[in-house]
C-alpha cells in the first residue's frame, strides 16, 4: 500500500545531551530529601501488610461487586500513569544541567510506590470479580492517552512547568481524592489498601510542592506564565475531561463508570459521590491557587464542570 | 547569556504518542513477578541500615583514604548511570506494552540503583567526600554513559539486545565482582556495603535471564545475531573500556591513577579489588557468559586485551 501524507513519521521528540560530570549527589533540598528518607523508612508490602485473606465478598450482591470491580479497575487505569512518566520525569532531570539530586532520589522510590499501587488496585478489581482492561466507550479511553513521558522527556517542555502541573496542582488532588475514598470506605481490607496509598501519596503530592516553592525565585516573568499555561493545560483538558473524576467526562462518556462508583461508594468500598468529589476539588482548587499566588503564579481560574 | 543545552533529534519510541488500552495487569512472567515481590519484601535504607559508626578511619592513612573516596566516588557515578539511563528501559517496556512484570520490577529496580547510589556516596562522604568527577578529564568517557538510554530510546533497536548486553552482559559482570569483593574486603562498613548491594543485584541478574527465557524462543536467527552484536560491544567496547574497571581502561595517566587509588583501597581492605585478583573474576565471568548465551546460537568470539590476552 503506497503511504499517504498520514503515515509521515512523527516529528523527533527533542531529547537534551546529558553531561553528566560534575556529578552533585549531594542534599541540597531538605524538605525533599527528607521525604525520600521517609519513603525509604515507610516502606511496605502489599502482599503482607494488606489483610487479603480477610476481604469477604461473599455478601455482596453481583451488582456491587461488579461496580467495585469497574471502579477499581478504573483507579488502575490511572494509578498506571505513573510507571511510564515517573521514570521520563527522572531522566529529564538527570539531563538537565546541575539539577539537584534529591529529586532524582525521590522519584526513583515513588515510581516503586506507584507500582505497589498499581498492583493493589488491580488485585482489588480482581477479588470483586475480575479487573476491566479498558473503558468501554473509546473517546474515554483516548483521555488516558497523555503521553506524560514524552511531555516529561521533551526538551521543549519547561520542567519546572510540569512539575507544577502534575507533581504538585495533579498529585495534591489526586491525594485530596484518596484521602475521601480513604474516608468513605467501611471495607476493612479496603480500608487498609487506601491508607496504605494515601501514606505514599502525601509525600508525592509534597514533593510537587517542595520542588516548586524551591524553584519559583528564580523564575522569570516568561517562566511564570509558562507555569500558569501547565496549569490551565491540565485542568481544562485533562482533569475537567473525566481523567480523575468520571462524571465530569463530556457527553456522559464514562457514565458507566460513574453509576459503578455511586453503587462502590453506596457500599463503603472505597469511592465518592460527583457531588463530594465536586466539593473536593473545588475546595482544593482555591487552596491550590492561593498557594501559586503566592509564588508569583496567576493559576487560571477555570470553572469547575457541575456535578 | 548562557549557552543553549545540546539536545537530540532522533526518532525515538515517544515520536509516536501513548495507546494505554487494553492495559493488561496479569501475571504473564512469574518468575519476574516473584522477583518484584522479592524486591519489595528485601528492602533497605543506606542511611539506616549500614553501621557508619563502625568506619574507624584512624586505622587508615591519609593516602588510603584519599584513594578510598575517589573508589568509592566512581562506584557511586556508575550506579547513578542506573538511574539516569536504565530507566528509559521501563518506559520503552510500558510504551509498547509489554508484560506488565517487567514493568512493576523495573520500577523497584530503579530504586535499587537509587540506594546504591546512595550507598557509595555515603561511603565516599564518610571517608572524606565525595568526588563530583574525575580528577583526570580523559577518563569521563570510560564512566560516563554505557549508551543504554538512547539505545532502550530508539524504535529501531532491539530489546531484546539491550537488556542481554546490559543485564547477561555488564550486570553479570558487575555482581561477580561485588561477590569477589565480599570476599577480600576487611573494613566492616564496607563489607556491609558491598554484601547490601550484592544481594539487590541477584535479582537484576536474574531478570535477564527470566526474560531471555520468556522471549528466547520467539527470535529469529537475524534478530538473534543483533543479540549477539550487541553483548559483543558491551564486553569489548564498554567493560573492556574500563566501565566497572578502571584497570581495563586504555593506559594513560587517567586510568594509571584510577588503578592507583583501587591499589591503594584494596591494600587497606576499603572494598576495592586489583588487576591481578580481579582478572580471573572478569575472565570466568566472561566465559561463563559465553556457555550461557550459547544455547540461544549466540556465540562470543574469543576476546583480546592488553591487560589479558585471549580469553
Amino acid at each position: 500500500m503506497a503511504a499517504t501524507s498520514q503515515d509521515a513519521a512523527p516529528q523527533p521528540t527533542p531529547i537534551l545531551i546529558e553531561k553528566r560530570f560534575p556529578l552533585e549527589l549531594s542534599q541540597t533540598i531538605m524538605t525533599i530529601r527528607d521525604l525520600y528518607d521517609a519513603s525509604k523508612q515507610a516502606r511496605w508490602d502489599p502482599n503482607a501488610d494488606i489483610p487479603w485473606s480477610d476481604l469477604d465478598v461473599s455478601g455482596l450482591s453481583a451488582e456491587v461487586r461488579r461496580a467495585a470491580a469497574l471502579t477499581w479497575s478504573r483507579r488502575s487505569w490511572v494509578e498506571y500513569t505513573g510507571l511510564p512518566e515517573t521514570p521520563a520525569l527522572l531522566i529529564r532531570f538527570c539531563l538537565e544541567i546541575r539539577r539537584e539530586a534529591d529529586p532524582k532520589y525521590f522519584l526513583a522510590v515513588r515510581n516503586t510506590e506507584e507500582a505497589w499501587h498499581v498492583e493493589v488496585c488491580h488485585s482489588i478489581a480482581e477479588a470483586f470479580g475480575g479487573y476491566v482492561d479498558a473503558p468501554s466507550n473509546d473517546s474515554y479511553a483516548a483521555l488516558f492517552n497523555q503521553a506524560y513521558s514524552k511531555q516529561a522527556l521533551g526538551a521543549d517542555t519547561f520542567l519546572d512547568g510540569y512539575v507544577a502541573a502534575h507533581c504538585a496542582l495533579e498529585d495534591g488532588l489526586e491525594l485530596e481524592l484518596w484521602r475521601g475514598y480513604l474516608d468513605n470506605a467501611t471495607d476493612p481490607v479496603v480500608k487498609r489498601a487506601l491508607q496504605l496509598c494515601v501514606e505514599d501519596k502525601e509525600r508525592h503530592a509534597a514533593f510537587g510542592w517542595f520542588y516548586v516553592e524551591k524553584r519559583a525565585a528564580q523564575w522569570s516573568e516568561s517562566d511564570r506564565a509558562t507555569v500558569a499555561g501547565a496549569l490551565a493545560r491540565h485542568l481544562g483538558e485533562v482533569e475537567f475531561k473525566g481523567y480523575h473524576c468520571a462524571w465530569m467526562a463530556p457527553d456522559n462518556a464514562a457514565a458507566e463508570i460513574v453509576a459503578a462508583e455511586k453503587i462502590t461508594t453506596a457500599a463503603g468500598l472505597g469511592a465518592l459521590t460527583p457531588e463530594a468529589e465536586a466539593t473536593i476539588v473545588t475546595n482544593y482548587l482555591t487552596l491550590a491557587r492561593i498557594k501559586f499566588a503566592a509564588l508569583g503564579v496567576d493559576m487560571p481560574d477555570v470553572p469547575v464542570p457541575a456535578a | 547569556m548562557s549557552a543553549q543545552p545540546a539536545v537530540l533529534l532522533e526518532p525515538t519510541i515517544l515520536d509516536h504518542g501513548e495507546n494505554r488500552f487494553p492495559l493488561d495487569l496479569g501475571v504473564r512472567i512469574p518468575r519476574i513477578r516473584n522477583l518484584f515481590h522479592s524486591a519489595t519484601k528485601n528492602q533497605w535504607d543506606p542511611k539506616t541500615d549500614i553501621d557508619w559508626h563502625l568506619l574507624d578511619l584512624s586505622k587508615y592513612t591519609d593516602e588510603q583514604l584519599m584513594s578510598a573516596r575517589e573508589y568509592w566516588s566512581r562506584r557511586a557515578w556508575a550506579e547513578y548511570g542506573a538511574i539516569s539511563e536504565s530507566p528509559a528501559l521501563q518506559i520503552r517496556f510500558c510504551q509498547e506494552r509489554l508484560e506488565p512484570d517487567l514493568q512493576l520490577f523495573f520500577a523497584i529496580r530503579s530504586q535499587e540503583e537509587a540506594r546504591h547510589a546512595e550507598a557509595c556516596y555515603l561511603m565516599a562522604e564518610h571517608l572524606g567526600g565525595f568526588v563530583e568527577q574525575p580528577f583526570v578529564v580523559d577518563y569521563q568517557a570510560s564512566v560516563a554513559t554505557h549508551g543504554i538510554r538512547r539505545m532502550a530510546l530508539d524504535p529501531n533497536f532491539s530489546l531484546e539486545a539491550i537488556i542481554v548486553a546490559l543485564v547477561c552482559g555488564a550486570e553479570e559482570i558487575a555482581f561477580d565482582v561485588f561477590r569477589h569483593l565480599t570476599e577480600i574486603t576487611t573494613d566492616p562498613v564496607a563489607l556491609q556495603v558491598v554484601k547490601a548491594v550484592m544481594r539487590d543485584e541477584v535479582r537484576h541478574c536474574a531478570f535477564g535471564w527470566y526474560f531471555m527465557a520468556h522471549r528466547i524462543k520467539s527470535l529469529t536467527p537475524d534478530e538473534i545475531k543483533v543479540i549477539e552484536n550487541a553483548l559483543i560491544i558491551m564486553i569489548e567496547k564498554v567493560e573492556m573500556n574500563g566501565y566497572h574497571s578502571a584497570w581495563l581502561a586504555p593506559d594513560n595517566p587517567a586510568s594509571n591513577a584510577e588503578v592507583n587509588a583501587d591499589r591503594l583501597t584494596w591494600e587497606a581492605g576499603l572494598g576495592a579489588t586489583v588487576e591481578e585478583l580481579e582478572k580471573p573474576v572478569f575472565v570466568a565471568t566472561v566465559q561463563r557468559i559465553r556457555r550461557q548465551v550459547e544455547p540461544w546460537g549466540v556465540v562470543l568470539p574469543v576476546f583480546e586485551h592488553a591487560k589479558i590476552g585471549a580469553f
